[in-house]
């Protein structure tokens, strides 16, 4: 099916409880234009859920009546509804969950974001299937009509399956782990990108470093981590853009990513990027998913908030919203990646909230050996004097892991 | 803060409070001015026991009460508030987060050492008996 066969109906049902929240919505809009359906009508209805369908029956007629291939649902559907839903009306339908899975399996291009997908998608799959065969055990026939051991061994083969994935993608995370010690080791600190889908990260990304990474508007266009060097006041820093955040995502699916996520959670400084021009309980909405994935992923070093697009607001507004999300974020930084206002006050405030590099004194042997040792600390770390004496004595500051890769860190100690 | 003990044991529940009382910024727990820990014991729990333990553990505490969503059943914000009397919020910031995880490891070390405290100290007293 072409992309702009597909077509959807979006439905949402809202607990009487709380107060109708039209950015829900619009988020399930923006992810189902993102997956490619054209979106046919938007359907919501305040009730309590509906064991069989999720929502009133007579809403899905309603949007039955446009003849759309799916039918998307904001709330989650048990394995129950699905089938309910497919039996009584024949259509295929789809929850948010399935459909930011969608979207992650048609965008991943390496194997590791293969991977993560597809462990998602298991272990979203795997306690449906026990449930299903359970089902299907309870009105067991004897003969042809039972559940037989190719059925049982399904459920197995899932969680084997999901074993070696796992595997795989722990030997990956070691090799992340290595990576961003080497790139200390040359002298780098190591920034993330982190926060809400679509709030800016890879077009702040190009902007700092002048890179040219693919950026749209329209969530979940980086799935991958993208990493670009970029010099702060004297500093080399490393910036990594990662997959963004979205409210309500299930555990596991975090679990699933927790490889691409560990470029946040060991980063030396983290960069929480928020839309400043998101109308102010969305923009607090989305601060709290932002605090709650940091959580998840067990981030301990700094957080700086960015309130990018602060070009869309007059400065009344802009001062106003930083106010009024004071407790999520103190001290935010304004930004536009977009027009590069911000951006200087961006790179100062990340030179002062990076941690100071120690400053360390070593002796090398005034020889051709001492002299290259010297050469390569000059690449990875930031020399504040030389004195050539009976040997070199040099005042430098970097990190521990420079000096250790120089072969000097012995030398310090001493 | 937080609540342990929340289930049946042995027709009883042993319910343990912490109520950490401390200044966060959003990132960080920024300093902690006092922890209290209150014991209750019950034949059967409901929202007015939770309610009344929470206030208890509160009392002479000023600020913000931040608690887990499932001490409290889920219930919306504004229903706790007006059922605890005071201002109240689920964890929002990771500040908040872990300021409620200090409370969790502490009601639950409390809790522990109500239920297997004792037995064992007897046990490590009979080692030393035993050297």
């Amino acid at each position: 099916m072409r992309s702009e066969d597909k077509t959807a109906v979006l439905l949402i049902r809202e607990s009487p409880g709380r107060a109708p929240d039209p950015s829900r919505m619009r988020e399930l809009f923006g992810l189902a234009q993102a997956a490619g359906y054209r979106v046919l009508a938007e359907i919501s209805q305040r009730r309590s859920r509906d064991h069989l369908f999720q929502i009133g029956r007579g809403k899905i007629e309603e949007a039955i009546s446009y003849h759309p291939h799916r039918l998307i649902f904001y709330n989650p559907l048990s394995p129950g509804q699905v089938y309910n839903i497919r039996s009584q009306f024949g259509v295929a339908v789809l929850d948010r969950f399935n459909l930011i899975l969608e979207i992650f399996s048609s965008r991943a291009s390496t194997r590791e974001a293969k991977l993560q997908v597809e462990l998602a998608r298991l272990s979203y799959d795997a306690p449906q299937v026990r449930n299903a065969l359970a089902l299907k055990k309870r009105g067991e026939q004897p003969g042809f009509r039972g559940a037989g051991a190719y059925e049982e061994s399904m459920y197995h083969d899932i969680r084997g399956r999901m074993a070696k994935i796992r595997a795989e993608l722990a030997a990956r995370e070691d090799k992340g782990e290595n990576r961003r010690q080497r790139r200390r080791e040359q002298g780098f600190d190591l920034v993330a990108l982190a926060g809400y889908t679509n709030a800016g990260k890879s077009t702040l990304l190009n902007s700092l470093t002048g890179s040219a990474v693919k950026a749209q508007d329209q969530p979940f266009t980086t799935l991958s981590p993208t990493t670009r060097a970029l010099e702060v006041l004297g500093r080399r820093v490393l910036l990594t853009d990662t997959v963004g955040f979205i409210d309500d995502l299930p555990h596991f699916l975090i679990k699933a990513f927790r490889s691409t996520l560990s470029e946040i959670s060991e980063a030396d400084l983290v960069l929480l990027v928020a839309d400043i021009s998101d109308p102010i309980e969305l923009l607090r909405r989305k601060l709290i998913a932002s605090h709650k994935a940091l959580w998840d992923c067990d981030v301990t070093s700094p957080i700086v908030t960015v309130l990018n697009k602060s070009d869309r607001l007059d400065e009344r507004e802009a001062a106003m919203k930083v106010e009024m999300v004071g407790d999520l974020a103190p001290c935010p930084v304004l930004a536009s990646a977009a027009t590069g206002q911000g951006l200087g006050t961006l790179e100062e405030c990340l030179s002062q909230r990076l941690e100071p590099l120690p400053e360390h004194e070593i002796r090398l042997p005034y020889t051709s050996l001492g002299l290259s040792q010297l050469s390569r600390l000059y690449q990875s770390t930031d020399l504040v004097a030389v004195r050539y004496e009976e040997e070199l004595i040099v005042r430098l500051r970097g990190r521990k892991e420079a000096l250790a890769r120089a072969g000097l860190y012995k030398a310090l100690l001493e | 803060m937080d609540i342990s003990g929340r289930h049946e044991a042995e027709g009883r529940y042993e319910m343990v409070c912490a109520a950490v009382s401390a200044r966060i910024s959003p990132s960080f727990l920024e300093r902690i001015d006092s922890v209290r820990l209150i014991r209750r014991q019950a034949g059967s729990l409901d929202i007015n026991l939770i309610s009344d333990i929470i206030i208890e553990a509160c009392t002479g505490l000023t600020g913000i009460i931040i608690a887990e969503s499932g001490d409290l059943y889920n219930l919306e914000v504004w229903r706790v508030k007006s059922i605890l009397g005071r201002d109240f919020k689920y964890p929002q910031t990771l500040a908040e987060r872990t300021a409620v995880q200090l409370a969790h490891h502490i009601s639950l070390a409390g809790h522990r050492l109500i239920r297997h405290g004792i037995d064992n100290g007897k046990e490590s007293g009979k080692e030393r008996v035993m050297e």
